[in-house]
């Protein structure tokens, strides 16, 4: 009988200052961590294939660069005028390096850049450029999209929101 | 207890006055939102649209401009100054290129520098579907300018704001 009524009052709880109180915090407390600190993303797109396919979800964890700076081979996500749509991109050159695409390959300062993640076939050709200071480069997994398609390049750090949280 | 109640009665009273108000009392902010929304709607095409609703859509978009609107995609060198009629005529034969369309903005900023001039910047997505088959998703930042002409807010510029520069 008492289990039952705890039932009740769990799923038809009575309006008292004190709950309202608790209601009030956990929706404070869940905007603040899925809004601004674990942004949820539905990822839309083939540009991170086959690392981060179309059509699954994620957070976004905007903690990752408070007490470091993004490295090169990070999965980060770019916005755009704010949070509700972003970009997934992995860095692939820092500020003042200079990049290029050699039949495929991708060249950061000349040499060939490792890139265990890329499994679909390229053959993209970029002259070369340098990352402007305060910009690092970012391009999609998927490089087997025609160049001209495929939305890549250098963007401002302080567009980078955050990581995939996995 | 009788004391908590009435406080808890003026409370929720205040919050529901407050939201009454800002509903109802349109600000210059929501005008301008509202540009945006009904340039949304205009611009999208549903499935089989009628030419009927074309013909009306296209003409009600032109209504949306002001005497001349300037148009910059910097990244494809493009600058070029439209008037309203022009804006239908391109919207017409835009939209009969597809055979649906969703235009939607997200992220909406606006402020304004001066009086009778507002400046928002702006996620915007267009999907769709062409003509051919061929499914179109691109999602860029907008910078607008809009002036109060005669009452109501005209878009008078647009600006393609480059995230990734190749």
């Amino acid at each position: 009988m008492r289990s039952e009524s705890k039932i009740r009052q769990f799923f038809f709880p009575s309006l008292t200052p004190r709950f309202l109180i608790r209601v009030s915090f956990v929706a404070l407390g869940a905007y603040l961590c899925f809004g601004h600190v674990l942004i949820p993303i539905h990822i839309r797109g083939a540009s991170m294939e086959p690392t981060y396919r179309d059509g699954t979800f994620n957070f976004c964890w905007r903690g990752s660069y408070l007490f470091s700076k993004p490295k090169r081979h990070d999965v980060v996500t770019v916005r755009f005028a704010g949070n509700r749509v972003m970009l997934l991109k992995r860095i692939v050159a820092l500020e003042g390096e200079q990049v290029a695409f050699r039949n495929g390959r991708l060249m950061v300062e000349g040499k060939e850049l490792e890139e265990p993640y890329v499994r679909l076939p390229c053959n993209w050709n970029l002259s070369p450029r340098q990352v402007d200071k305060g910009c690092l480069y970012v391009v999609g997994d998927n490089r087997s999209l025609p160049m001209e398609t495929h939305y890549f390049g250098q963007t401002p750090v302080k567009r980078i929101v955050g990581v995939p949280l996995w | 207890m009788v004391r908590i109640k009435t406080i808890l009665i003026a409370v929720l009273a205040l919050i529901l006055g407050i939201l009454a108000a800002t509903y109802f009392l349109e600000s210059e902010e929501k005008k301008v939102k509202k540009q945006f929304d009904l340039l949304s709607k205009w611009v999208s095409k549903d499935l089989g649209e009628n030419p009927i609703t074309m013909a009306s859509k296209a003409k009600n978009i032109g209504t949306l401009f002001a005497e001349s609107c300037e148009l910059k995609v910097p990244v494809d060198s493009i600058t070029a100054t439209y008037t309203p009629a022009e804006v239908s005529s391109y919207a017409i034969r835009g939209r009969l290129q597809f055979s649906e369309l969703a235009l939607k903005f997200y992220d909406l900023t606006v402020e304004f520098p001066e009086k009778g001039t507002a400046q928002v910047v702006l996620t915007a997505n267009l999907k769709g579907r062409s003509m051919n088959g061929e499914l179109i998703d691109e999602t860029r930042e907008v910078q607008s300018v809009l002036n109060k002409i005669d009452q109501k807010w005209l878009f008078s510029a647009f600006e393609v704001v480059e995230v990734l520069e190749k």
